[in-house]
């Protein structure tokens, strides 16, 4: 097995996790809130549509903007390729292993077989890292998972190549160039003055707080689209997975978020922000007892009208938290 | 939330959270999934029932193969039809088994390759006595040729 050396590390998100992984291999040392935060990615938003078995929420900006904003905000160039043919798509990424270049590809997340099977969807935006190959298989590194995984070369090929929303087209990239004079007290800036923005301004009723009240809206609603009791239990419980299990590093990317204000504390030197990053600790503590909540009340099927207005009320107040903690961010670094 | 509060033991599901440490300070750790060691049984009650009723329907033909899969993948309509080429309308006509037989092989082997099954999965269930589920596993071998395939049944 031709296997380059690059040291796995566990992630809380595919994207930040990829993303840093790459950078430190590179010879940048950050960390993964750090790339979270500069790249502005703490968000919400409500979603419904076809795409989508059921209406969810999102609780990170669109897949691809780490790697984007990260990039614009600091210097650094991404490498990045898409392919029209598998068969380029194949040999471009082989050709990269073979030159000791640790590679990110966008998969479908369902295709991964080395996790267990109750945690794979089909997702096109799922990140991981090439970081070598033989004959039949590519060695990976995914920050969902403990260790180097090996994986069927068919099986990555197939989870590069997928139609269907936001289909992956073989998508790679890696860093090429890192600037040596980063100014990362500007880009920490950048970063929270974006999630800001797309927390409290941004002029679109589902994103952001106002997709936070819509949720709350919506919730109550859910017996009337669901097809049975089981079935509404498990879209609320699902609220638990999207908020605590799906790479989030708990309470929704709060606590990642959280994580990153006070390293950016620390950087800029300025106690104001130290206390931001605690409450957003405490926010997020609030959004866990959501996750706890829904968990609980979808386990019991205790999903009566009464119930689920508890859950709106409990999600109501987190936008309302939510509101005055970004209009007091904001206004840190107008 | 604090580091002590965190820690889930729970191996075949593994992730990161980040927490508050006792020196107040913030940071990864790593530990099973709260909602895998708590809830999977859950969960594997909820998707076996699915399934039994999804199956009770296409054994009487009011549903096709394309239906019983879409939902047991947790496919949204848009993205499996842009996965398979069709518009939706289409692909609602094919959760119809009037629809479904008249389909082009070569269609249907669009549909198995976004549920990742071998063709001839979208016309058969192959399963084994409850009692004996632990001891026999069934293999279906690929072959060169896209529409055949060899299933194997194996003793544990």
């Amino acid at each position: 097995m031709k296997e380059i050396n690059f040291e796995h590390k566990m992630g809380a998100h595919c994207e930040s996790g990829t993303v840093t992984a790459l950078l430190n291999h590179k010879g940048l040392e950050i960390s993964e809130p750090m790339v979270f935060g500069i790249s502005g990615n703490i968000f919400f938003g409500y979603m419904e549509s076809s795409n989508f078995s059921f209406p969810t929420f999102i609780v990170r900006n669109k897949p691809g903007s780490i790697r984007k904003n990260f990039g614009k905000y600091t210097g650094v160039k991404f490498h990045t390729k898409s392919f029209k043919s598998k068969e380029k798509g194949e040999a471009y990424l082989n050709n990269l292993i073979n030159n000791d270049i640790p590679t990110a590809a966008q998969v479908d997340f369902y295709y991964m077989d080395y996790l267990p099977e109750w945690q794979r969807v089909h997702i096109n935006v799922h990140f991981v890292t090439l970081i070598g190959k033989n004959e039949t298989d590519y060695l990976v590194s995914d920050s969902y998972f403990p260790k180097k995984a090996k994986i069927d070369i068919n099986r990555m090929t197939k989870a590069r190549f997928v139609n269907g929303f936001m289909a992956p087209k073989g998508f790679l990239f890696y860093p090429e160039y890192i600037p040596g004079n980063i100014d990362l007290n500007k880009a920490i800036i950048k970063g929270i003055k974006k999630s800001a923005y797309n927390m409290i301004k941004i002029p679109i009723p589902f994103l952001g707080i106002k997709g936070m009240r819509k949720f709350a809206r919506k919730v109550v609603d859910w017996p009337k689209i669901t097809r049975d009791i089981d079935h509404l239990s498990h879209e609320i419980m699902k609220i638990t997975l999207l908020l605590e299990d799906q790479g989030t590093g708990g309470a929704g990317y709060r606590y990642l978020f959280a994580t990153f204000l006070q390293e950016a504390s620390e950087k800029l030197n300025d106690g104001s922000f130290k206390d931001m990053s605690k409450r957003m600790m405490e926010i997020g503590d609030n959004w866990r007892n959501i996750s706890y909540f829904a968990a609980k009340i979808g386990k019991n099927r205790d999903l009566g009208p009464e119930r689920l207005k508890e859950l709106s009320n409990m999600i109501n107040d987190r936008a309302d938290e939510e509101q005055i903690f970004f209009t007091d961010l904001y206004k840190l670094v107008k | 939330m604090k580091e002590k509060d965190v820690y889930v033991e729970f191996k075949p599901h593994q992730l990161v959270l980040y927490v508050e440490k006792d020196d107040d300070s913030y940071g990864p750790v790593q530990t099973g999934s709260f909602m895998a060691k708590n809830y999977l049984d859950d969960y594997f009650e909820k998707f076996e029932k699915w399934e039994k009723s999804l199956r009770e329907q296409l054994k009487k033909g009011e549903i096709s193969p394309v239906y019983y899969y879409m939902i047991l993948q947790s496919f949204g309509e848009g993205d499996l039809a842009s996965r398979v080429g069709v518009s939706k309308r289409k692909l609602k006509q094919h959760f119809k088994m009037e629809y479904f037989e008249k389909l082009k092989l070569s269609q249907i082997k669009k549909y198995a390759d976004a549920f990742d099954i071998p063709v001839a999965s979208l016309f058969q269930l192959m399963m084994s006595k409850h009692d004996e589920k632990e001891k026999i596993s069934i293999k279906q071998m690929e072959t060169q040729n896209p529409y055949f395939v060899i299933s194997k049944v194996e003793m544990a």
